[in-house]
């Protein structure tokens, strides 16, 4: 998920990127013809729809990987399989957490968890969903195996079948992680039978998925598009699609797409960045374009052991330095909200008041004599500040330019490097990557509504923890299994304040989700749940 | 053409391996994997093997009819594939069609006819070859899809007249640098042809202008333009990529210039091969235009 485009937006060459990119976006934009976008008040939803519709067109920025949910971790796989295949929890679009394929979950003690499969759900196939098919799609997860979403099977000790309807987790200890897991696309539920005979194939337009949701998976022609079909025999009439036909084409190229949505080609696509072309969307009569509620950030992660930017103290100075509002107005063209921490009110699901309240001792306006008083504390730097910048991208080449503009006004060393889309994924994993490197730019979300899904990365060991910065460790490993929301969030609270004030990584900005549709439908949820809940089940024609 | 094979592939593939950066990122996903996740993935698709053993490995399945499979799509090569060689040879032909015809046609006309007629075409086709072929794009799909509605925006269509309604904006973007190109070299041929002796000859024996530029230029003039032609076709193959890219179709091009960047070996080495045949395929038909053209050359001559 991490960085954009990150995986196939790819065959864009850079040239030709980076050329449309800027004849795609008229440089003047006269303030008051804007219709300014309120980001104080984002959406959850759009207005449902009422008529049935035959066939609606929507765009994915690249074509996906696979559709086995398993492996389906970025936004063009779960935009998809989102619609496609259940969870045993559901993230709603107000970004709460409710039933799902799971009608309950009781927690007969700390460490166990007992999912009640609902009565009545059916595969596409018919075959009626049994606990086998739960307990086989979660422990296909548990240990070694190749899956997005280890991170949250870390705890897991065994899942076993206890009954018809009954599927038992045991953990090695309390992980509310998991819990809350369920309802994203780590908790979705495959059949057993077609996921065994597909095996390695599973999800790939050759290995046919089998699932649950509102829409079955008809056709996948590689590389031309994904065709979904309404499933007849859905189990939740809330959510029974009024849409006949879904169609999911792989544009790569922006502007292109956003020609696609004016002429009406196509009638749809989420942006989880403003496209360069936003502002001839919202002037376009044909298309409405909302702005919804998100847990995607723009941030700066911190990778080098050495050299000043090791420093946390010359760390806090540049991102003293940084002037988040002009990043936000300009850089995300008035598209994002300026970030203090890390994490931003979208995530605050319970104890909303402590959070905010936390939040508010933070502020985003620029302190260059504090930064100076910082640096002066820290002494002399050697050396520069080599920061990663993706290719062909416009959004990390303008935050490297205000870096490097903070750094000069400190009498800091910022030079960029440019490493290119496709190798740019490397940075997340691989060590040798990152040497020579102090730092890389990168989109970050957390899956569900808790500040802990993103700080839970500074957990010693941790995948992402790439300076193994540890000094929040033992609180948020506390926070894990602080099963008392109360208790959760005065832990959350104190490690985000180690995790502001040390930066290992630099908030830079939250990115709120951006939706377009053809004025002929409405409905599309209009948060950042489209990646795990069934968006498109609520669209319907417009009279 | 089996060595010609055998050549690219080996140096295709040393380029790839000297490379850095590995498909490990599209296996593990974004937020990467433990060590012993890491360690397990490179074990399974033998990452870790010395080069010529990852290679002979490949050339062997080669031989036994199998492409490979994709690491990144998880898919058979030949799957991913099949689909993409029918968009990139609807999309060539038409382009093919549309450089002959525009650039043979104008490049005359610019030989042939007044002088201001060989000004406006010589100044279009100035215009035409230095005009980067993603601006023509954008610009097609802004006036005859956005503005005039008269185009589809982007993709390949449903098949049949559909998919030729499709093409036919990325097609004339992809042939107008080359129909530029073409109409120059047939202006040059011609107006060469035309000073020939045998066609003053033919001008003082007062032949009819007409049978004088369909026998004696243009026939002589057909050589060295069926050449331009072939080799133009054929690197439009690979060339595509840009066009694709801009009216999202889903051509041979992207998928290699993808497949190179995400270090997907089976999948680049496959549409390597694919364009090594098409190349020689096309050779091999400019070949046997020229004995058509000029019956004194033979095929299997040197000349």
């Amino acid at each position: 998920m991490s960085s954009r485009k990150m995986m196939t937006g790819a065959a864009v060459l850079a040239a030709a990127a980076l050329a449309l990119s800027a004849c795609g976006a008229p440089n003047s934009k006269p303030d008051a013809a804007k219709p300014a976008a309120d980001l104080s008040k984002l959406a959850t939803t759009t207005p449902r729809g009422t008529e049935a519709v035959d066939h609606v067109a929507w765009n994915l920025p690249y074509e996906p990987l696979s559709l086995d949910p398993m492996i389906g971790y970025n936004y063009a796989e779960n935009t998809v399989t989102a619609n496609l295949c259940e969870s045993l929890m559901r993230l709603t679009p107000e970004l709460s957490i409710e039933p799902g394929l799971a009608e309950s979950v009781t927690s007969p003690d700390d460490t166990t968890l007992v999912y009640k499969i609902r009565a009545g759900v059916t595969f596409w196939d018919g075959s009626p969903l049994t606990a086998d098919d739960v307990a086989f799609s979660l422990s296909r997860q548990t240990g070694d195996a190749v899956a997005y979403f280890s991170d949250y099977f870390r705890n897991v000790k065994s899942v076993k079948a206890t009954g018809d309807r009954e599927v038992t987790v045991k953990l090695s200890r309390p992980d509310v992680l998991f819990e809350q897991g369920m309802a994203m696309a780590a908790g979705a539920i495959v059949q057993k039978k077609a996921a065994e005979a597909a095996g390695k194939a599973f999800g790939t337009p050759e290995g046919k998925l089998q699932c649950t949701g509102p829409f079955s998976l008809a056709k996948w022609t590689p590389g031309k598009s994904i065709e979904l079909t309404k499933n007849p025999k859905y189990w939740d009439s809330k959510l029974v699609p009024l849409v006949k036909d879904l169609s999911f084409s792989f544009i790569a190229d922006e502007s292109t797409a956003v020609n696609a949505l004016r002429s009406g080609d196509i009638d749809g696509q989420y942006f989880y960045l403003p496209p360069a072309g936003i502002s001839q969307l919202e002037h376009s009569d044909k298309v409405t374009l909302t702005h919804g509620k998100s847990l995607v950030f723009w941030t700066l992660a911190a990778t080098s052991e050495s050299g000043p930017f090791a420093n946390p103290l010359v760390r806090e100075a540049l991102s003293l330095a940084i002037d988040r509002n002009a990043l936000a107005k300009v850089v995300f063209q008035d598209a994002a909200i300026p970030a203090p921490t890390l994490v931003g009110p979208d995530y605050w699901g319970y104890e909303k008041d402590a959070f905010a309240k936390a939040h508010s001792e933070f502020s985003t306006a620029p302190n260059i004599e504090k930064a100076k008083q910082l640096l002066a504390e820290a002494g002399p730097q050697e050396g520069s500040i080599v920061l990663g910048v993706q290719g062909s991208s416009a959004v990390h080449e303008q935050t490297a330019n205000l870096f490097q503009a903070a750094g000069a006004a400190l009498g800091l060393k910022v030079e960029t490097k440019v490493i290119p889309v496709e190798q740019f994924g490397n940075l997340y994993f691989d060590p040798a990557a990152r040497k020579g490197i102090d730092g890389f730019f990168t989109t970050y979300y957390g899956n569900f509504a808790d500040p802990l899904d993103v700080y839970q990365i500074f957990r010693a060991g941790g995948n992402s923890n790439y300076i193994n910065w540890n000094e929040a460790s033992d609180v948020l490993n506390k926070a894990v299994s602080a099963k008392d929301t109360k208790e959760r969030a005065k832990l959350l609270v104190e490690a985000q304040k180690k995790v502001t004030e040390a930066n290992p990584r630099i908030p830079l900005a939250y990115e709120p989700n951006t939706v377009v549709q053809n004025k002929r439908i409405s409905g599309a949820t209009a948060s950042f749940s489209y990646l795990y809940y069934p968006w498109a089940a609520t669209i319907g024609g417009v009279k | 053409m089996l060595l010609v094979l055998l050549v690219t592939s080996f140096i295709v593939f040393g380029m790839m391996y000297l490379a850095p950066g590995s498909p490990l990122a599209f296996v593990l996903g974004p937020r990467g994997g433990t060590p012993e996740q890491v360690a397990a993935v490179t074990a399974q698709y033998h990452f870790d093997d010395p080069f010529f053993v990852r290679y002979f490995r490949w050339l062997g399945d080669i031989f036994q009819g199998n492409l490979g499979s994709s690491i990144v799509y998880r898919q058979d090569v030949t799957a991913l594939m099949s689909g993409r060689i029918g968009t990139t040879a609807a999309l060539v032909s038409l382009s093919a069609v549309l450089i002959a015809v525009v650039g043979v046609g104008s490049g005359m006309l610019a030989a042939l006819k007044s002088r201001w007629v060989d000004t406006i075409i010589s100044t279009i086709a100035a215009i035409g070859l230095s005009t980067p072929v993603f601006v023509i794009g954008v610009a097609l799909i802004s006036v005859f899809a956005v503005g005039l509605g008269w185009f589809p925006t982007f993709g390949v269509g449903s098949g049949g007249l559909d998919t030729l309604v499709h093409l036919i904006l990325p097609a004339i973007a992809l042939a107008v640098a080359s129909a530029a190109y073409l109409a120059r070299i047939t202006k040059a041929a011609v107006n060469e042809e035309r000073t020939r002796e045998h066609v003053q000859t033919a001008k003082v024996r007062g032949l009819a202008p007409g049978v004088i530029v369909r026998r004696h230029v243009l026939r002589n003039a057909l050589i060295p333009i069926t050449t331009v032609m072939g080799l133009t076709v054929a690197t439009l193959i690979a060339g595509a990529v840009v066009v694709e890219n801009v009216f999202a179709l889903d051509g041979l091009g992207s998928l290699l210039v993808r497949a190179i960047l995400q270090r997907d070996f089976a999948v680049v080495q496959a549409v390597i091969l694919v364009l090594v045949v098409a190349f020689v395929v096309v050779n091999a038909v400019v070949d046997f235009l020229y004995t058509v053209i000029d019956p004194r050359i033979a095929l299997g001559s040197r000349q």
